[in-house]
């Protein structure tokens, strides 16, 4: 069964569906859509249980490889001259990615089970978004992998610019073109790759195999972890990330700050720190620098805001700031933190715009002074919310402590080339934000749903509905069980880090 | 062989028989000329794919066909028959008052007597057919450009005409030293007896200069935008398709044929050309209200991306910008097309004639956004593949911050390309707004040039085949 291309072309082909049902009815777009999404969540499910009877055996052989071994395979030649193919396949991270994904895109389906305008355009390009999303997580080739990093990032324009809200024009074009630029630093990091290794093949397990020159490392690596760090809203270049998600729609904000943004982290960690080991020991103090000024200025910035996405978005920096810190620490506990991360916050994230697109879509207004009181008129709603900041300022128990956890541990180690005073002093002053986030978690929660109701129109507002319950639920048990059962995920993720980490500490030199 | 300049042969026939045609019909008539001259170029068009070989010689080694050559001429007549098919509403005088052709049959003679010198360009082996070639080319452009006969095509005609004419006298000049230098007229001959002295990279500066006029090479673009607007919108198509396939197709006899052994020499002179036509290009179009002007310094920029395959003079670069130039064509024909058919139903050349495309037409919405997102090189179209592997070139040639600045600039391309889509898509609908059906041909050439933008993407057998003819080239 080819898996990998299954989890590409089932939402691909969930999107041409929608396109041939009739525009006017739009229940049945809607069913189309999540009837998609829901065989896509069982296909990544089944999928899963594939590798993991494939993967099981190597897991000794995982923790002394060097390279990543691929499961679920296929690979066909396409350009045959550039060495380009069609080589799809997963590993312990990129199937993580993909539940998380399919997980995501299940619940989007549903919180925009109330779009009525051109409602078959908005389906049909939300899947066609989180087909380039699943690509770029099951493509092993550079070529494929950019393509559909491409396709995952250009929807957006359209969905941001027709569906959102506020000043979406200005947001969405904002966003395209930075997240371009990105890839244009990408691309011109693949194409040198490519020619260092002799030109012949863009597979990334065989490009793993070639070592490159150090020089060569030292201006690739900013140049790619620049370039996937402003999808991974890396300080200084994550303003688009606030706008973006301040505009967008409910299902977009979701997918795009729970798993376009992971993209980010996936490209530095799997292309960056994993082919280029000796730019990431040049360079992983630099960035970890930066990111803890992303995690401390992503939490600073959120006890500013009053509207609840922009509060969201700005906890978002911050929160994709330790995947990156994580990626930076090059050692294998801040990796494992930051695919952990990844998943915990795609799952919290996409949760709290579910919500908010659900608290907006009674109250009709974003601004916190202006809500109040909810937790008494939307129990249910209120509920999750809590469980959402509890994730986000790394209660344990739930996912985000897991992965906080994680990241900062790693970052406290340090690796064997940093001065250990420079790579814990970070660490600490990241830790800080800890703090902040409560801050700014407690606060923004308690003025909109605790205290007396601030409306009397609030008091007739319903409840979460059926469908509401299920996708929020859904999130919500993720992060229960990500927080209880660990060990589950981080089974799953760790065997393809060992062989990043130990390529890293196979490294000549150190202290 | 005689099958060998079928297709040229076809194309005369053609532009001949519609030239006595005219003279014995009336209006009414007149209309069904077009068509006429459009079965003549596809009949050109199926003869060079099923009957020309892709290498050969006629006229003592005059005319010679080779294998990028005939991939050349392919996109030669695409561009006809894709302009052909625009230019339809237009010259039955349908649509509004301002997009109409003047009706006169010498257009479509002017036209293909045109498209048989460029299609001689590529087979030119002698400076002499390939000066010839290169003018029959050009000349026929001054007189298209001023079909309008208003005060703006004049002035953009003349504007044309005198900086074609200097540029036509560069390129004479140019050849008259190489031919100093070299003592032969024959283009093979010269690149054996090229030297490396200060004259010879005079010449081949001058040579150069004449052709990045026909090129729009920054800074001898600043003609492009308006003639664009000055010029007939069928005839701005023709200008930003084949007119460009033709200069690109002698700029590759020029650095390929004559100073290939020279490549290292001229290659950063040809990188920063490049970098500095993509990026006046792309900025120049940052600011413009009007589609043709926009899409003049966008076909500017895309010439820079083209040259940037050219750097090093390698056999990939031959390809790839062979292969780069056949998907600009088909893609750019699509944009134009649907500008055309946009222009027809309003009669406006601005941005805001888009306004609520998508709803009013949402087949034609989509293949204008798929023609734009292809020249900005979004995959999985065409126009990202080629780009690709122009960027390739660069790479090999380890001009690695000419990838970054190519890269970037197609960044900046895409915002003023979203721009129309912002339009077509985001804007709401004018509710005033006609409800024109499109023409028959020009939704032909559209859903050609869609279809065709995707399939040379994604289907790897049109690359590989270029590539395969590059290899037994020049």
């Amino acid at each position: 069964m080819p898996w990998a291309t299954a989890i590409v072309v089932l939402p691909l082909a969930t999107a041409l569906v929608v396109l041939a049902v009739p525009a006017g009815r739009a229940h049945l777009i809607r069913w189309v859509a999540l009837a998609g999404t829901g065989a896509h969540l069982f296909v990544a499910g089944l999928a899963t249980w594939a590798y993991w009877q494939a993967a099981t055996p190597d897991a000794a052989v995982a923790r002394t490889a060097t390279t990543t071994k691929l499961y679920l395979v296929e690979r066909h030649s396409w350009f045959p001259s550039l060495g380009i193919a069609y080589l799809v396949g997963v590993d312990g991270v990129s199937m993580a990615m993909v539940l998380l994904t399919s997980l995501v895109i299940f619940c989007g389906v549903l919180a925009s089970w109330q779009v009525q305008d051109r409602a078959k355009e908005f389906f049909a390009l939300l899947l066609l978004l989180v087909t380039g999303v699943f690509g770029v997580f099951v493509s092993f080739d550079l070529f494929l992998f950019f393509v559909f990093y491409e396709i995952a990032v250009l929807p957006m324009y359209l969905l941001i610019g027709i569906w959102g809200t506020g000043r979406k024009e200005m947001a969405a074009m904002k966003l395209t073109l930075m997240l371009m630029v990105g890839s244009a630093l990408i691309l011109v990091g693949f194409l040198a790759l490519w020619w260092a290794a002799g030109g012949k093949t863009f597979d990334l397990t065989q490009l793993a195999q070639f070592r490159y020159d150090p020089a060569l490392q030292h201006w690739v690596f900013p140049v790619v972890f620049i370039g996937f760090g402003v999808l991974g809203a890396l300080y200084p270049f994550h303003t688009w990330s606030p706008d973006g998600h301040a505009s967008a729609p409910t299902a977009v904000s979701m997918l795009h700050a729970g798993v376009l943004m992971k993209l980010g982290g996936y490209g530095a960690l799997r292309i960056g720190v994993y082919l280029l080991p000796e730019g990431a020991r040049d360079w992983g103090l630099f960035f970890m620098a930066l990111t803890t000024v992303n995690i401390l200025y992503g939490a600073f910035g959120a006890i500013r805001q009053t509207d609840l996405k922009y509060f969201t978005a700005y906890s978002s920096v911050s929160h994709c700031g330790f995947v990156l810190f994580g990626v930076a620490s090059c050692n294998l506990l801040g990796a494992k933190g930051a695919v952990l991360q990844m998943v915990s916050h795609g799952v919290m994230t996409a949760l709290f715009f579910a919500l908010i697109g659900m608290v907006y879509g009674r109250t009709h207004t974003r601004t916190i002074p202006e809500l109040g009181g909810l937790g008494r008129v939307m129990p249910w709603l209120a509920t999750c919310f809590y469980i959402g900041g509890m994730a986000s300022l790394g209660l344990p128990g739930l996912s985000g402590f897991v992965a906080e956890a994680h990241v900062f541990l790693g970052g406290f180690f340090g690796n064997a080339w940093t001065p250990p005073v420079y790579t814990r002093t970070l660490t600490i002053v990241a830790t800080l934000s800890v703090v902040v986030t409560a801050v700014y978690v407690l606060r923004g929660l308690g003025a909109a749903f605790q205290g007396p109701v601030r409306d009397p129109h609030y008091l007739h507002l319903n409840d979460a509905t059926l469908t509401e319950r299920l996708s929020t639920g859904l999130l919500v048990a993720a992060l229960v069980v990500a927080g209880v059962l660990p060990g589950l995920l981080i089974d799953l993720v760790e065997p393809p880090l060992f062989a990043v980490v130990n390529r890293l500490n196979a490294l000549p030199g150190g202290l | 062989m005689p099958t060998l300049a079928l297709p040229e042969l076809l194309v005369l026939a053609t532009a001949l028989l519609v030239l006595v045609a005219d003279l014995f019909v009336d209006d009414t008539g007149r209309k069904r000329l077009l068509p006429i001259a459009l079965v003549g170029v596809v009949g050109a068009l199926v003869a060079l794919v099923a009957l020309v070989p892709d290498s050969g010689e006629l006229l003592g080694g005059r005319f010679a066909m080779d294998p990028l050559g005939w991939w050349f001429k392919l996109a030669l007549l695409v561009a006809a028959a894709g302009v052909l098919c625009l230019a339809q509403p237009a010259w039955q005088g349908q649509g509004t008052v301002d997009a109409t052709l003047p009706n006169r049959g010498e257009f479509l003679a002017i036209l293909l007597f045109n498209l048989a010198g460029m299609l001689l360009v590529p087979s030119a082996r002698d400076a002499v057919t390939f000066y010839l070639a290169l003018e029959t080319a050009t000349m026929p452009l001054f007189l298209l450009v001023a079909w309008r006969r208003d005060a703006v095509g004049a002035e953009a005609a003349l504007k044309y005409f005198v900086v074609g004419a200097l540029a036509s006298a560069l390129l004479l000049y140019g050849l008259g030293w190489l031919y100093g230098l070299t003592g032969t007229l024959d283009l093979a001959l010269m690149a054996a007896r090229l030297p490396t002295t200060p004259a010879a990279y005079l010449a081949m500066g001058l040579v150069l200069g004449g052709l990045g006029f026909k090129l729009t090479l920054a800074p001898l673009h600043t003609w492009a935008p308006q003639v664009y607007t000055g010029a007939p919108l069928p005839v701005a198509a023709w200008l930003g398709t084949a007119s460009k396939a033709a200069a690109v197709a002698a700029l590759a006899v020029v650095l390929y044929r004559v100073a290939g052994p020279h490549a290292a020499a001229w290659t950063p002179a040809v990188a920063l050309l490049a970098a500095l036509t993509m990026t006046v290009g792309n900025l120049g179009a940052v600011v413009q209200t009007n589609v043709l002007r926009l899409l003049a310094f966008s076909a500017v920029s895309q010439a820079g991306y083209l040259l940037v395959g050219l750097c090093g003079a390698t056999r990939d670069g031959a390809a790839a910008v062979t292969y780069y130039l056949v998907v600009y064509v088909v893609t750019n024909l699509g944009a134009f097309a649907a500008a055309a058919v946009v222009h027809h139903h309003t009669g406006s050349q601005e941005l805001s004639a888009f306004r609520g495309l998508s709803r009013r037409h949402p087949l034609l919405a989509l293949a204008m956004m798929l023609a734009l997102f292809g020249l900005a090189g979004i995959p999985p179209l065409g126009g990202f593949t080629g780009k690709f592997l122009l960027f390739s070139v660069a790479a090999q040639a380890e001009l690695h911050w000419l990838v970054a600045v190519a890269a970037v600039n197609s960044t900046v391309s895409l915002y003023y390309y979203l721009r129309i889509v912002r339009q077509m898509y985001i804007e709401p609908a004018d509710a005033a707004a006609p409800q024109t059906p499109t023409a028959f041909l020009p939704g032909v050439a559209l859903a050609v040039a869609t279809v065709g933008g995707v399939v040379l993407g994604v289907v790897p057998w049109f690359y590989e085949t270029v590539r395969v003819a590059a290899a037994r080239w020049p």
